[in-house]
């Protein structure tokens, strides 16, 4: 049997993956990766690893007689999660971290370390799965529809692939619970994590304050205005709204209003009926792919936010920009820049890239003429 | 797969003469030395034996050593204590110490630098030579506390506390040694090596954890940092570890006895090491060896950047060792002793290897090939190293 690295968050699923690798008989070394200090003071050294999560890792490590590292990425997780988090917002954009830190920081410092650690394979604790092919491994959804994490994996290195092992990928959610409490692990009953690791106290706003020069654009008054440019309020600042958000745009219109687009070079906020929202282009750069990539003309599936369903949708390239336009058979509301665009084929994650803009192919008027 | 511990300088194993001689005070003879009962008689008997016995080895009297719970505390008290009888003795508060010095010094200055204190850092080089010019100029224009190691606990670095005391004696200087990586390592005594103030612990010489003494020579003015039941001369108050002080004792006893001995063998241990280190991985860089060394350590440089990674993977392959020191590796922070000694811009990652009670020839022929060949999975240096 080998030695496998395997990322443990201190949560259930990552505990229940490090205690099934330890069953079917390898050599688990598990790691916990600090990300960034809960304290206002930038690094401070020992304090932060008293985190919880490296606490109840270290606890189940124990109870699995494993040794168990902490890995401080806190530099990489700040530059290339926190960092990219703040500027995306101020661009008006939607970031995706978890996709920035399992491509850039989480599973490439597995990798490195696990090299030199002398691991074969590197595991976690995502619901996904690695199929096996006759061109290599692929990277499949998780067999439990409702915890599926495949959304977030598309940016990683491709060439990892043959290393990763997901054990709970093949498990539901309800199956890891049960494992959990068979082995009587700390874990097992650790409520999920829904908020974004770095804000606690899940208002984005307050970090950008803190992260941002203190007077920018994105933290500036704008206007609110119609797609015909109408003005119809006022807004505190761009940076606190999402494309397809409907709070904050204040009262008084006949129907819901919904953020259609975010411009910020004039820090205005468009908004628009439900039926504005509608999209059916949607430009895709950055682009990673964990299998061949699609030819034009491709029929796949796209996803284009995390729990939204895949639909279907035929591929498109720009040959000249190197962008991808996937071509929408049902326009999508709130197709939303920043936000990751992931390419199934079935089951399969091909790859993926981050989401420039969308339009809307046939203008509403037309449609609605 | 047996694992091999070459962590001496972080902590030791308790020798089982210790643990024979401290079991009888955590057992029927419990008492509070403070008692006047038969108990509490048996237990100050035990206590001034321990302390005679300590004074013994150390070439001190009786009455110059006050127990104290580790080599922190002891470190604090000399510095803190001084300090405090000097301000009520109306000297300036001045300290020097060294760049290499433990953080219970370190720290312990720089708190007092908060409290108004000026404090002198000397440069050390590699080879253990000090700025003692910076030193005299200082201790010149008023003296004040000088406290420097005697044994560096990362690199194993002597550094000239003989000629240390004597210059600061000369500007009528208080003299402070942690001889903590010192005691049963190279010759130690307070006879000829007359400083006024010594801090030695007893889990670094196959003693008990929590135990210590500062040696405060007769006369020299202290002031105590807890308040309490006056034990220990007032200077250290609370009910006396018995057990702790009788282990303490018996190893620094046995430590002492057989310091010559222990030189010899780990002395011929270590150049058999660092021998085979250096033929394995040619890059390394042995750190302080031009200058006078205790034979229990071996600090290795090596050209890789991940210097947190590489213990971790020499623990995966059994070989316990530390980075720079034991204290801060566990946080990923860079040693300032290493920075001290070669800039703090030097791109080696530092293994501590240190020997002890128990290591043998075939631990340390061990962990030189687990550390050749765990150094080899290290890009990019690493990779140009012949495998021989």
């Amino acid at each position: 049997m080998s030695r496998v690295l395997v990322a443990m968050s201190g949560g259930v699923d990552s505990s229940v993956a490090a205690a099934l690798l330890v069953e079917a008989g390898h050599e688990v070394v598990g790691v916990t990766m600090k990300t960034f200090c809960y304290s206002d003071t930038p690094a401070h050294g020992k304090t932060c690893c008293g985190l919880d999560g490296i606490v109840d890792a270290k606890r189940v490590a124990d109870a699995l007689g494993i040794p168990h590292y902490v890995f401080d990425v806190e530099e990489d997780f700040t530059r290339d999660v926190i960092d990219d988090f703040v500027a995306e917002y101020a661009r008006g954009r939607t970031p995706n971290p978890c996709v920035r830190c399992n491509s850039n920081t989480k599973f490439r410092d597995l990798l490195a370390r696990g090299r030199v650690l002398g691991c074969d394979r590197i595991a976690t604790g995502h619901y996904v799965r690695i199929e096996s092919a006759g061109d290599g491994p692929r990277l499949a959804r998780g067999l439990d529809d409702s915890k599926d994490q495949s959304y977030f994996l598309w940016a990683l290195p491709p060439e990892m692939l043959p290393q990763l092992l997901f054990p709970v990928g093949e498990l539901t959610k309800k199956e890891v619970r049960r494992r959990a409490h068979e082995l009587s692990l700390v874990t097992a009953d650790k409520p999920e994590s829904q908020e974004i690791c770095f804000v606690p106290t899940g208002d984005y706003r307050d970090l950008l304050r803190k992260r941002l020069d203190t007077v920018h654009p994105a933290l500036e008054p704008g206007s609110i205005v119609r797609a015909d440019g109408t003005h119809v309020g006022e807004h505190a600042g761009f940076a606190g709204f999402t494309v397809g958000q409907r709070k904050g745009l204040g009262g008084g219109f006949a129907e819901p209003m919904f953020v259609l687009e975010i411009r910020p070079d004039s820090r205005e906020v468009v908004v628009g009926t439900r039926d504005e929202m509608d999209r059916d282009v949607v430009t895709v750069s950055e682009l990673n792919w964990l299998a061949t990539p699609p030819l034009p003309g491709a029929r796949v599936r796209t996803q284009l936010r995390y729990r939204a369903p895949a639909v279907e949708a035929t591929v498109e390239w720009d040959d000249a920009s190197g962008t991808l336009d996937l071509r929408l058979d049902v326009p999508h509301a709130a197709v939303t820049p920043g936000q990751s665009a992931v390419v199934f084929e079935g089951v399969q994650v091909l790859g993926g890239g981050r989401i420039v803009s969308a339009r809307r192919s046939v203008p509403v008027a037309e449609v609605n003429a | 797969m047996d694992s091999v511990y070459l962590d001496h300088a972080a902590t030791t194993p308790i020798r089982p003469e210790v643990r024979a001689a401290m079991a009888p005070y955590q057992d029927a003879r419990f008492g509070n030395a403070s008692s006047l009962h038969r108990w509490g008689r048996e237990a100050a008997s035990a206590l001034e034996g321990a302390r005679a016995e300590v004074a013994d080895s150390l070439g001190a009297k009786p009455s110059e050593i006050v127990f104290v719970r580790g080599g922190t505390e002891s470190d604090n008290l000399a510095l803190f204590g001084s300090w405090r009888a000097g301000r009520a003795l109306g000297r300036p508060p001045r300290i020097a110490v060294t760049a290499i010095e433990h953080s219970a010094v370190l720290d312990a200055a720089s708190a007092l630098r908060d409290d108004g204190a000026t404090v002198l850092v000397l440069d050390v080089a590699p080879d253990g030579s000090l700025e003692l010019e910076g030193l005299s100029t200082y201790l010149e224009a008023a003296p004040g506390l000088v406290s420097v190691m005697w044994v560096n606990n990362e690199t194993g670095l002597r550094l000239p506390v003989e000629a240390v005391t004597a210059l600061g004696h000369k500007y009528g200087a208080i003299v402070h040694t942690d001889a903590a990586q010192a005691v049963g390592k190279i010759p130690v005594s307070v006879a000829t090596v007359p400083v006024d103030l010594l801090t030695a612990t007893g889990h670094k010489i196959n003693g008990p954890k929590g135990t210590g003494i500062l040696f405060v020579r007769e006369g020299t003015q202290l002031h105590p940092l807890l308040h309490g039941g006056g034990q220990e001369r007032r200077l250290r108050p609370g009910t006396e570890d018995v057990a702790g002080a009788v282990g303490f004792a018996t190893a620094l006893r046995l430590a002492m006895t057989s310091q010559a001995e222990t030189d010899r063998r780990l002395s011929t241990l270590r150049t058999d090491f660092e021998q085979r280190i250096a033929a394995a991985l040619p890059d390394v860089r042995i750190h302080c060896g031009d200058g006078q060394r205790s034979a229990h350590v071996s600090s290795i440089g090596l050209p890789v950047e991940d210097g947190a990674g590489l213990l971790m993977a020499l623990d995966l392959e059994g070989l316990a060792v530390s980075g720079g020191s034991a204290c801060h590796s566990g946080a990923g922070a860079g040693s300032h002793v290493i920075a001290a000694l070669y800039g703090s811009d030097d791109r080696y990652a530092t293994v501590r290897f240190s020997f002890g009670y128990g290591t043998s020839e075939k631990d340390v022929e061990r962990a030189a090939s687990i550390t050749a060949d765990v150094a080899r999975r290290f890009a990019p240096i690493s990779r140009e190293i012949p495998v021989s």
